[in-house]
């Protein structure tokens, strides 16, 4: 019944910030002349809906893969890889990067796999710490790399410092946002069937096979479709922390553990949160707009802190 | 031999270049109990998780007419289930989600009731004691074996933290699985259940040290020269 409510009141929750989003922009408030203005907007809010869903869905598939309430594809360097990913498309080939549309969103998703896979080998296992310095590790690996090629490369400077403050939702277009949208959407779809597995895998990988959990197969998949969540909303948005940590931690507290509940529930949160965040950051704002990531860094840091503090007691 | 539920024969498990069980032999039939009883460290939480599918090992090994290694999770799960020694969850489930998760709602319910939890439903597992969160979690193993028949139980420590009511239930679990044609294998420190078994394996130090019944196993000497001078009074 709690789990009824609380998807009922997020979608009408998101719909009413669907509609303020759409009528928000630097002009100030309207639709414009026959909702021309509703028209240019739209991708941009698809862009973040898709983005906040996907990474909502990723971040809870990651704390259940890693049993661990502080793992978010922002803080284990799975964006940091994504990122990455482009800049050393955009850095060793500008002029190709922009030929075909999966250029991009494959180059990100080979970063964010390559992080994600360096995150299990090196920071899988259980201890937060580990886990967390690994993430640490990556991300400022990831960082100096991606700093790096931004500095040798003039024409993709600017493009690759938005994209580290997450400030890409602004140049949204249907043409630059449909391949990563549909990306989104697939991964979190196919990250619902997950739940059991992630649910089992809560008490520890003994007891998940002892219970017929095929571990491995969960695991990989998780990783893989995490990483292609993250890569694909890296795309959108650029570097975005915290959407995976706190979506899926107000899901649970509004319907418990179960990840047949929270999966979904968090990819709702998600998208509100990263729409309210990208609505926010336009309308207050209107003369000097502030990113969705520096808004959700706002309210997540502090979250975050309160977390660890929590767990560490 | 034949119809043995449990077989084992030469059985290895090395971790980390360390050999941890060495040589291990015995089976148990249906309707079997076994205690697996040895010092700490003695391998007796390796060999149970060998015999689960969960560690790679040497020899021969059949449970429930499979090959543990070689045969899925998924397929080794409706035949053989196990509950390790200290089981704990990385999120704060309530014991009402736990009976869906294993699969039987029905039958985990009816495990808690048993186990003295049937009031505690709605509660979370955090708001347990140990004993009460180990219990649960024996109530979930006890909940995924649905056909006891032909299946294999394993559990290594079932009673360790449990109050003197819940271990005799724990017993009582045990003894209705075996009456129901499943081979149970318990590893455990209470020589007051292992008298009560079938068949006691002792090992010590990865190795068989004695086997057979509770009556000529559990004598003073084999428990001195197994657990010391000192441990031989409570033979």
């Amino acid at each position: 019944m709690a789990a009824t409510k609380a998807f009922l009141a997020g979608t009408f929750l998101l719909f009413v910030l669907v509609a303020l989003s759409l009528s928000v922009g630097a002009q100030g408030f309207g639709w414009g002349d026959g909702g021309t203005l509703v028209m240019l907007r739209s991708p941009r809010v698809l862009a973040a809906l898709a983005a906040g869903l996907a990474l909502g869905i990723g971040g809870a598939a990651q704390q259940g893969v890693f049993r661990n309430p502080l793992a978010d594809p922002g803080l284990t360097g799975v964006f940091g890889g994504a990122l990455f990913g482009i800049a050393l498309l955009l850095g060793l080939s500008p002029e190709s990067a922009w030929q075909r549309a999966w250029f991009i969103p494959a180059a990100a998703f080979g970063g964010a796999l390559g992080t994600s896979v360096l995150l299990v080998l090196c920071g899988g296992g259980g201890s937060t710490s580990r886990l967390l310095l690994t993430g640490l590790g990556l991300n400022a690996f990831t960082a100096a790399g991606t700093l790096v090629i931004a500095s040798r490369s003039g024409e993709s400077r600017e493009l690759l410092t938005n994209g580290a403050y997450g400030d890409w939702l602004g140049m949204a277009t249907v043409e630059l946002t449909w391949l990563p949208v549909l990306l989104c959407l697939s991964a979190a779809f196919l990250l619902l069937p997950l739940a059991r597995s992630l649910d089992l895998l809560s008490f520890g990988e003994d007891a998940a096979r002892g219970f017929g959990a095929d571990v491995g197969s969960a695991r990989r998949k998780a990783v893989f479709l995490t990483a292609l969540a993250a890569a694909a909303a890296t795309c959108l948005v650029g570097q975005v922390a915290f959407i995976g940590l706190l979506a899926p931690h107000l899901a649970r507290a509004l319907v418990g553990p179960r990840h047949a509940k929270v999966l979904p529930l968090s990819g709702l949160l998600g998208a509100i949160l990263l729409l309210g965040a990208d609505t926010a950051g336009r309308g207050l704002w209107p003369q000097a707009p502030l990113s969705a990531a520096a808004v959700t860094a706002v309210i997540g840091a502090p979250l975050f802190i309160w977390i660890a503090r929590g767990r560490h007691e | 031999m034949s119809d043995a539920l449990v077989k084992v024969l030469g059985l290895g498990v090395e971790i980390g270049g360390r050999r941890i069980v060495d040589g291990v032999s015995f089976s148990a039939d249906g309707g079997q109990v076994v205690a697996v009883i040895g010092p700490n460290g003695s391998g007796k939480t390796t060999l149970l998780r060998a015999l689960a599918g969960l560690l790679p090992a040497s020899g021969d090994l059949l449970v429930a007419d499979a090959d543990p290694r070689e045969t899925s999770a998924e397929k080794l799960s409706r035949h053989r289930a196990y509950c390790a020694q200290k089981p704990g969850s990385a999120w704060d489930y309530r014991l009402s989600d736990l009976g869906e998760i294993v699969g039987n709602p029905l039958g985990y319910e009816d495990w808690l009731a048993k186990l003295q939890l049937g009031a505690c439903i709605d509660r979370t597992l955090s708001s347990l004691s140990g004993g009460e969160q180990k219990s649960a979690h024996l109530a979930m193993t006890f909940a995924s074996l649905i056909e006891p028949f032909g299946g294999v139980l394993l559990l290594d420590e079932p009673a360790a933290a449990l109050d003197l009511g819940r271990q005799e239930a724990v017993r009582l679990a045990v003894a209705s699985f075996a009456q129901a044609g499943a081979a149970c294998v318990v590893a455990t420190h209470d020589l007051g259940f292992a008298r009560r078994c079938d068949l006691v394996v002792v090992l010590s130090e990865g190795r068989l040290a004695a086997i057979g019944r509770p009556g000529d196993v559990l004598d003073a000497e084999i428990i001195s020269a197994v657990w010391g001078e000192s441990a031989s009074a409570i033979a």
